[in-house]
């Protein structure tokens, strides 16, 4: 009896060993490749691919993301106004879906109904936080609407210069090159100012971005290159208005944003003039627009929260086609070219009990959030926080292939100044300039195959 | 007489002869028989559908900026109601094309520029005290919360629907007229969208998906982005627009609320719903979505053709104005909310996934 309750015992240690081996290893190559969003991914190619909650959260989550969905893109009044009042007095659009159109990533354009495009402004040099030096009269950012009587802040004039450019095979390529300018100033900037153009960047997966650990991000940093291949990834530290503290920036062309509610506050502030617990000043203050009137904050806090947890919680779409083999191709070729390295294919999001949907989700978003210098071409040569004045936070690829479809015709890069996805690569400089160059020599084929590789992102 | 009997025996033989054909339908067949009707659904779709209903949005709109026109002649209350009256036609037309909004009408934000909400009043009563022109290109100039059907509809009715002739000064008549124009012109961009007569028109898009279209690479995106733009328009009535004034208990939150014409407004956009699925509007019909899905499945085609008329009827049980009904009538709202939200429901599952199953070009 005793010898069978020996061997009993053994048979089931073994089976526990065998089992807790199995478990911790689970091949990577045998995730499914489609899923970009772990967990949160979504099945969805249309025009709202974009606009898909978490699939996997409880009646209550839903309720909370769908009131932030309602706030999202409800059109905000000027105040005083019985319901949806506080916009501005000087603002860049009217709802957070006007610039986010369809969740998605907006139209390079400034100043008329369905405009995303915006200008940060400052003055040489860095606050007292390591940040860039608000221009007086103006803030860190140009409000080129305003309501009904107010002046806005500027208007934004873009002019392109478009040249055309060759692969190594013969085949053209056109790029434009923006120049930014603000006109009708309404009071002057004494000397130089600094401008960045920034376009509405798509809605999706935030949530998970959020979630990954500062230490994988700051893993993955190379400042010095010491691995020798060209690429030096490095964290932008900001300060966060939200903890005050400095933290590791996540969100932003610039990652110049620590957190989705920093990023909320911070858009409802500063595009719509929404003032909340976290920015109860209005974006206005102490100029000639200021409503004086006594009613910030204008949102309360459960407004901001459920927009907040609205931007958290938009899945990811799937990719598609992915074992066709031109994208297969497309895919290695990718590597070769060491995008990937930028771009870095898989993330995953810490482990969090108290929210199971972002907890422990290996995501694909193709991006290593660090910041890079992305050559003259590219520069908008106004520092943020530790980001150069060439330096741009490597963009995530999720979603990337379903621009067009969401956002017709869709745009790429920081100011959408790249209507294909061509035009985009061929404005990598800097520490990406060598895979630039690799795309530009290779055969009109396997250029396509990248390509589509993309499009199924 | 010997002629049209050898005529007619002739036609005999061919038509038995073209029956007695020994044919067993083939794989080949029955595809290209599908095929034909996927194609035959989307061009339908934009011949007897959509654009005849752009054209009547434009055509109401014309109606209704004459009766602005007239009003300001002649401020009469019999004139006001004129307006009223073709403001509401024009709302019909309009409410009832949500049933399927994609395309130019969201690319080009004609959506807002004609219907955003609320009006920002605060604004309103700025730009009317102003000295601006407020011509045509003035308005158009504006955001879009002091333009289209809502700032028409709060000159025109006024709160609590009480406005009176007398009491629309000069300065909210040049603002009408000019509001009724840029109306007018917007639903003239948005019909020109789809002519296909003109250059880049999006009934070409339509009609040629999966086949060289820029913008649907297959069929089966159009059919999607046309269930999915019925599934949402039920979610926007039944979890919003009517949501959120009966959760809060505010008529304020109501859209339509000069005009008291929410259920209407509600009731249209269901309407558009079925039109979208039985490929109908004003009196004509053609292949449709319907008739395709019935091919396959002639359970799941009833099953929808039966919710969506129950979310339609299901208006009849409200019976007094929405801004009354969230207080007094809330077992009937939430009734018609139950209705489409059914309805959502089959077409986000059944019939979405009938379009992913069966279309595959």
């Amino acid at each position: 009896m005793k010898k069978l309750k020996v061997i009993g015992l053994l048979t089931l240690l073994v089976l526990i060993l065998v089992k807790c081996q199995k478990s911790s290893e689970f091949p990577a190559d045998q995730y499914d490749d489609r899923l970009s969003g772990g967990d949160a991914t979504v099945f969805d190619a249309t025009s709202k691919a974009f606009g898909n909650e978490f699939g996997n959260m409880s009646t209550y989550d839903q309720y909370i993301h769908e009131a932030g969905d309602l706030v999202f893109s409800q059109t905000f009044v000027t105040a005083p106004a019985p319901i949806h009042s506080g916009l501005g007095p000087i603002f860049n659009n009217t709802s957070c879906a006007s610039c986010h159109h369809n969740d998605g990533i907006g139209l390079p354009t400034a100043g008329e109904a369905q405009s995303s495009l915006l200008m940060r402004i400052s003055l040489p040099g860095t606050d007292a936080y390591g940040g860039p030096v608000a221009v007086p009269g103006y803030g860190l950012q140009v409000q080129d609407k305003a309501a009904f009587g107010k002046v806005p802040e500027a208007k934004v004039k873009i002019t392109y210069n478009y040249q055309t450019y060759s692969f190594d095979d013969g085949e053209t390529y056109e790029l434009r090159a923006p120049t930014y300018a603000l006109t009708n100033l309404y009071t002057p900037i004494s000397g130089s100012y600094l401008l960045s153009p920034r376009l509405a960047p798509p809605m999706i997966g935030l949530g998970l971005l959020e979630a990954v650990p500062e230490s994988e991000i700051v893993a993955n940093a190379d400042p010095n290159d010491a691995n020798g291949d060209g690429i030096k990834g490095r964290a932008n530290y900001v300060y966060d208005v939200t903890t005050k503290s400095v933290q590791l920036g996540r969100f932003g062309w610039k990652a110049n944003t620590a957190s989705v509610l920093t990023q909320v506050v911070t858009a409802l502030n500063q595009d719509m003039g929404l003032t909340s617990k976290i920015l109860p000043v209005e974006s206005s203050f102490g100029q000639s627009q200021y409503d004086k009137l006594q009613d910030d904050p204008e949102l309360p806090d459960t407004i901001v929260n459920s927009v907040k947890f609205y931007a958290q919680t938009l899945a990811v779409p799937a990719r598609r086609n992915t074992t066709d083999a031109t994208i297969k191709r497309g895919e290695q070729l990718f590597k070769l070219a060491k995008c990937a390295n930028c771009h870095k294919q898989t993330l995953t999001t810490g482990v969090n009990v108290a929210f199971p949907a972002l907890s422990n989700q290996v995501i694909h978003p193709y991006t290593d959030m660090l910041v890079h210098n992305m050559g003259a071409g590219l520069a908008d040569n106004r520092p943020d926080f530790k980001a150069g004045g060439q330096d741009w936070r490597t963009a995530p690829l999720w979603g990337l292939g379903l621009y067009e479809t969401v956002n017709n015709p869709g745009y790429y890069l920081h100011d959408g100044r790249a209507r294909t996805l061509v035009e985009a690569i061929m404005w990598h400089g800097g520490e990406a300039a060598a895979s630039q160059s690799y795309f530009s020599k290779l055969p009109k084929a396997d250029r396509n195959a990248i390509l589509q590789f993309l499009g199924s992102l | 007489m010997k002629g049209k009997i050898i005529t007619m025996l002739c036609v005999a033989g061919l038509v038995i002869g073209g029956c007695s054909k020994d044919h067993t339908p083939t794989k080949d067949d029955n595809t290209n028989t599908q095929a034909t009707l996927e194609q035959n659904v989307l061009t339908d779709f934009a011949a007897v559908l959509a654009n005849p209903n752009y054209q009547d949005i434009q055509a109401k709109a014309l109606i209704m900026n004459n009766a602005i026109i007239a009003f300001n002649a002649s401020s009469t209350d019999a004139n006001l109601l004129a307006v009223r009256n073709a403001w509401k036609d024009t709302r019909g037309a309009w409410e009832s094309c949500e049933g399927f909004l994609f395309g130019p009408v969201e690319d080009f934000s004609y959506d807002p520029t004609m219907d955003d909400w609320p009006v920002n009043k605060a604004d309103l009563d700025a730009l009317i005290a102003s000295n601006n022109p407020l011509q045509v290109s003035d308005i158009d100039a504006l955001e879009t919360t002091l333009k289209g059907f809502h700032a028409i509809e709060y000159i025109v009715f006024g709160v609590g629907s009480t406005q009176k002739a007398a009491n629309i000064t000069a300065r909210d008549k040049l603002y009408l007229g000019s509001l009724g124009q840029s109306l007018y012109n917007t639903t003239t961009q948005l019909r020109n969208s789809w002519d296909p007569s003109k250059d880049g028109n999006f009934t070409t898009q339509v009609i040629t998906a999966g086949k060289g279209s820029a913008r649907y690479k297959t069929r089966q995106d159009v059919f999607k982005a046309l269930v999915g733009s019925m599934a949402d328009i039920c979610n926007e009535v039944a979890n919003e627009k009517m949501q959120t004034p009966l959760t809060k208990k505010d008529s304020t939150q109501d859209e339509s609320q000069f005009s008291h014409n929410s259920v209407t407004d509600f009731k249209n956009n269901i309407t558009g719903v079925l039109n979208a699925y039985k490929c109908q509007y004003g009196g004509k019909s053609g292949h449709s979505l319907s008739e395709l899905v019935a091919s396959k499945n002639a359970s799941l085609d009833s099953k929808i053709q039966a919710q969506i008329n129950t979310a339609i009827a299901s208006f009849g049980g409200i019976t007094t104005t929405y801004e009354k009904a969230i207080y007094t009538q809330t077992n009937q709202i939430k009734t018609v909310q139950a209705a489409i939200n059914t309805l959502k429901a089959t077409i986000e599952g059944d019939l979405d996934t009938f379009i992913e199953v069966n279309i595959k070009d």
